[in-house]
């Protein structure tokens, strides 16, 4: 979803965002590691990196400088580092790093990493999801980790990430939005919100405002907003 | 079924100290026909068995993340009927389990087609009184498809259906559901479906099906709800169950709801009717509940072991005093 000159220069960005924010000797390891699973056949040094990487990154809030900032919301709208942790951006790059030419394999490398994550992990590979090449074979991933009923992993996919907006279809769309509001997420930072509001997603939504109201039970405010906007 | 799910609500209620007093249901027998035991633990089974639960349904449900091999789900099969339904028969309960392949899980189409050629090895093990809980949670078109090839399964095999609808978009989910059921031609009386509202109850029983009741902190039903629920539709076709997983909900909610009932002034045949009888009326055309079994399941025999395993190991003494800080 974002070409290929555009994902050159965030990858740059990416490197020297992760520079400044890692000692040299993890910045080291991480370069290391980054050239050797892009030229390894099988997925020895992306399972064990991948796996190692908050070990030797540390997972400190990053730091990032203002322009960068600017930079990466030129290069992709709707997507921001706001609130990550090195390692997660650090994890981000190292998939952006692996081979994508035999698709095949890029896909299996990349699925594998899924069936074996842990939370951490999860959080990072849904935030990979705009710069993974392939773009509409990620589409169930997200859909299951829309499933999910880990609060941070829903976030990765959820808050500034402008896959979703972007890949879903209307009825994964709608689900995602309807599952922010019953756990109570910042509605506020999904990416596309407003643009893909729509009628299927405004009758559910009344229907969810009924099933409240007969309960006893507060109203979100965001949800007469949406209301409104898919009339 | 949990999670994280209204953490404000959950934090800004109040804390309403009207203790569970057993004695307002002493003599009162309760059957939970929703409950993951799997995920609770054997604190919970004492608690169930002082409280009057003697027997149990464990609908199969997923695992609080997406299983990624079909022998988990063999594994967590076998585990219903072999190991925690022991565990259960440990404490006098009384466990039996419904078997399907979860909603949620049906969207991994690839490992979906696994599960389903195993389903059949499973649905006619003794104690296994229904499909469930399969149904509808996102909707998708994957989970209708795995919902009719199950409901298909039932009807082939004569069993009951128990469904699971949706937490979100639930009346047109559990709308859905119940054409789907009509449309393969089950009839309304094998099928309970599960998690209803007060936006759902009405459709759900005068269409003729069992409508069951979650009483589920937070996210569900609450037991006030549920008493007036029952004040305004009455006892017939209606059930009350727990769901207790491992999200934050309540082992004991079936006889504390029918506590609360008999405190409202509930009629006591009635209380009999949410709480036990309809239950075993619907889950019972199954032909795979025998109400004495409740009663020689409570013969304990401490010396029993699962495959060399068991729980009351010899010479440990099956109460412990939770108050006191030696553990012996």
């Amino acid at each position: 979803m974002v070409d290929i000159e555009k994902k050159k220069k965030l990858d740059k960005l990416f490197q020297h965002i992760i520079q400044q924010n890692l000692s040299s000797d993890a910045w080291a390891w991480l370069a290391d590691k980054a050239e050797r699973i892009k030229t390894e056949e099988k997925t020895l040094q992306l399972n064990l990196s991948f796996a190692r990487l908050p070990r030797m990154s540390g997972k400190s809030n990053l730091i990032v400088q203002p322009e960068d900032l600017a930079k990466i919301a030129a290069l992709l709208p709707g997507f921001s580092l706001q609130g990550w942790t090195v390692d997660r951006l650090a994890r981000v790059w190292l998939l952006m790093q692996l081979p994508d030419v035999d698709k095949m394999v890029y896909l299996k490398k990349i699925k594998n990493l899924f069936t074996a994550a842990e939370m951490n992990e999860l959080v990072a590979l849904y935030s990979a999801l705009p710069f993974l090449q392939y773009t509409e074979e990620w589409v169930s991933h997200c859909e299951e980790g829309i499933r999910s009923n880990i609060g941070t992993v829903l976030e990765a996919i959820m808050y500034h990430n402008p896959y979703p907006a972007h890949a879903l279809s209307a009825a994964a769309w709608n689900q995602m939005v309807l599952k922010a509001f019953f756990t109570e997420k910042d509605v506020d930072q999904i990416t596309g919100l407003k643009e893909r509001a729509n009628q299927a997603l405004t009758q559910t939504l009344k229907d969810y405002v009924e099933e409240r109201l007969a309960a006893h039970r507060t109203v979100h405010p965001k949800i007469y907003e949406l209301l409104e906007l898919g009339k | 079924m949990c999670c994280n799910d209204n953490i404000q609500e959950r934090n800004a209620g109040e804390r309403d100290q009207s203790a569970l007093d057993l004695n307002d249901i002493s003599g009162m027998r309760f059957f939970d026909p929703h409950i993951h035991m799997t995920a609770r633990t054997t604190d919970d089974y004492q608690a169930m068995v002082d409280a009057g639960i003697i027997a149990i349904i464990e609908p199969a449900f997923w695992l609080g993340q997406p299983r990624t091999g079909v022998d988990s789900f063999k594994d967590y099969y076998s585990s219903l009927i072999g190991w925690e339904r022991f565990r259960s028969s440990q404490f006098g309960i009384k466990h039996y389990c419904t078997i399907g392949l979860n909603s949620r899980e049906a969207n991994n189409e690839a490992l979906a087609e696994q599960v389903m050629e195993l389903l059949p090895q499973f649905i006619f093990k003794e104690g296994v009184v229904g499909i469930g809980e399969i149904g509808f949670d996102d909707q998708t078109a994957a989970e209708e498809k795995y919902f009719r090839l199950q409901l298909e399964l039932a009807k082939e095999a004569g069993l009951p259906v128990q469904i699971h609808t949706p937490h979100r978009d639930k009346k047109k989910g559990t709308q859905r559901s119940m054409d789907i059921a009509i449309e393969h031609g089950l009839s309304p009386y094998s099928v309970i479906v599960d998690h209803n509202n007060e936006e759902t109850v009405k459709e759900v029983l005068d269409r003729g099906f069992w409508a069951a009741f979650t009483i589920y902190p937070f996210t569900k039903m609450g037991n006030e709800r549920m008493v007036e629920v029952v004040k305004q539709y009455g006892s017939e076709r209606i059930m009350i169950n727990s769901a207790a997983d491992w999200g934050i909900s309540d082992p004991l909610a079936v006889p504390k709801t029918a506590a609360l009932m008999k405190k409202s002034g509930i009629a006591l045949p009635d209380i009999e009717l949410v709480s036990f009888r309809n239950a075993i009326t619907a889950f019972g055309q199954s032909g795979q509940i025998n109400e004495n079994d409740f009663i020689t399941v409570k013969n304990i025999d401490q010396s029993q072991k699962f495959e060399s395993n068991s729980i009351l190991r010899g010479g440990q003494q099956p109460r412990i005093d939770k108050n006191s800080i030696i553990i012996k």
